[in-house]
């Protein structure tokens, strides 16, 4: 961050740059670092992409608006872009443009999607602050009397029967399989 | 705080302060600044959260027919490690150990991280219970947030990469298809809930 304020007053020494232009880069680099910045997540040369984590999972379904409905009400995503034109974005987690991840609920396309040797055949969301009393009680409240699992991790279906999980950082955590 | 960036600028161009001392003064707000607006977004977001919120997806469970192949994959294509490997499965997360994900502050939202398994989705489950029930949904493609994404770049670099497939999609973002065919996507922040399909 320093080299790169360091350069802008250069360039704003040299009249490379004008005051308005000067502040504005400014507000744009506090928003990349705020963001992770570049620095931080460049990737080692030559070896593939610096992935930065899930962007998005595309859930086709017969009807998006269910799909919606539930997974808004069921685990507090925020609906976005819904035009009513077969597909909705649900927004989760941080800012959209800052990390935030998205399930977009889609009806089946003209082109249906060739099948594929390999499917995806669950998501597991993240519960932050989980309480196990509470949890279960939410569940049961929205009809899931019986959900499949163990503590911290619990399995549901959507009205399409797909499989979803929850879990928290204890029980769902990738550094911790098999402890 | 455009306005603290204007005043310290026009500080030093009447020669109030000197460069060295502008430089950190706009270096520390710059970082402190980004520092608050995480932790005020958290505090929000926390304030509001029912029992069931979610903060972000925990994991994918990709099922394939050779999971070291899948994977082998992934890790080649975004860096990823693979830990906790086992005969039929192995996790690749987001980051390294005790990073936390990108975006989150709070200290209970582990990384995400793709499960990628070999096992059979129709075996009779352990111990009884209800069979796996047979969706009428499906999870056609996932996408995936890169560093530094630039499309055309990029393009390049999957060739390069041997990856098949490679093509545009939507204004920000690549398409291409991993080591079974499945659909992929990359894209930088750009590509979030509020501009895709937008």
């Amino acid at each position: 961050m320093e080299k790169f304020i360091d350069k802008l007053i250069r360039q704003f020494e040299s009249g490379a740059l004008g005051r308005r232009e000067f502040c504005q880069m400014m507000g744009i680099a506090t928003a990349i670092y705020a963001a992770g910045g570049p620095e931080a997540n460049a990737a080692p040369a030559g070896r593939g992409f610096k992935a930065l984590g899930i962007n998005h999972v595309s859930y086709m379904c017969p009807d998006y608006t269910k799909a919606r409905d539930f997974y808004s009400s069921m685990f507090g995503m925020r609906v976005v872009n819904d035009k009513g034109m077969g597909r909705a974005n649900l927004a989760f987690g941080p800012e959209p443009d800052k990390g935030g991840n998205f399930l977009v609920v889609h009806n089946p396309g003209a082109n249906p999607p060739k099948p594929t040797q390999a499917v995806i055949d669950h998501v597991c969301y993240t519960i932050s602050n989980w309480d196990e009393g509470k949890v279960r009680a939410a569940l049961k409240a929205k009809g899931f009397d019986k959900p499949t699992g163990r503590d911290g991790s619990l399995h549901v279906y959507d009205p399409f029967d797909y499989d979803v999980q929850i879990g928290n950082a204890v029980q769902e955590n990738a550094f911790r399989r098999g402890a | 705080m455009e306005s603290f960036y204007a005043t310290k600028l026009d500080e030093f161009a009447k020669g109030k302060i000197s460069r060295r001392m502008l430089l950190e003064a706009l270096t520390v707000a710059a970082t402190t600044t980004a520092a608050t607006t995480a932790t005020t977004s958290a505090s929000a977001a926390q304030a509001s959260d029912p029992a069931l919120k979610v903060q972000l997806v925990n994991h994918i469970s990709y099922n394939c027919p050779e999971f070291k192949k899948a994977a082998d994959w992934y890790s080649k294509v975004f860096n990823l490690e693979q830990v906790g490997t086992t005969k039929i499965d192995t996790a690749l997360p987001f980051g390294k150990k005790g990073e936390k994900p990108f975006g989150v502050t709070a200290n209970d939202v582990p990384l995400s991280s793709l499960i990628i398994r070999s096992r059979d989705l129709n075996a009779p489950p352990q111990g009884g219970g209800e069979a796996r029930r047979k969706s009428r949904a499906v999870i056609e493609h996932m996408g995936y947030t890169v560093a530094d994404f630039d499309r055309e770049k990029a393009k390049v670099d999957l060739k390069a990469l041997g990856v098949e497939n490679v093509r545009d999609g939507g204004l920000y973002s690549l398409h291409m298809t991993d080591a079974f065919g499945y659909d992929v996507q990359i894209s930088g922040v750009a590509n979030n809930a509020l501009t895709d399909g937008a």
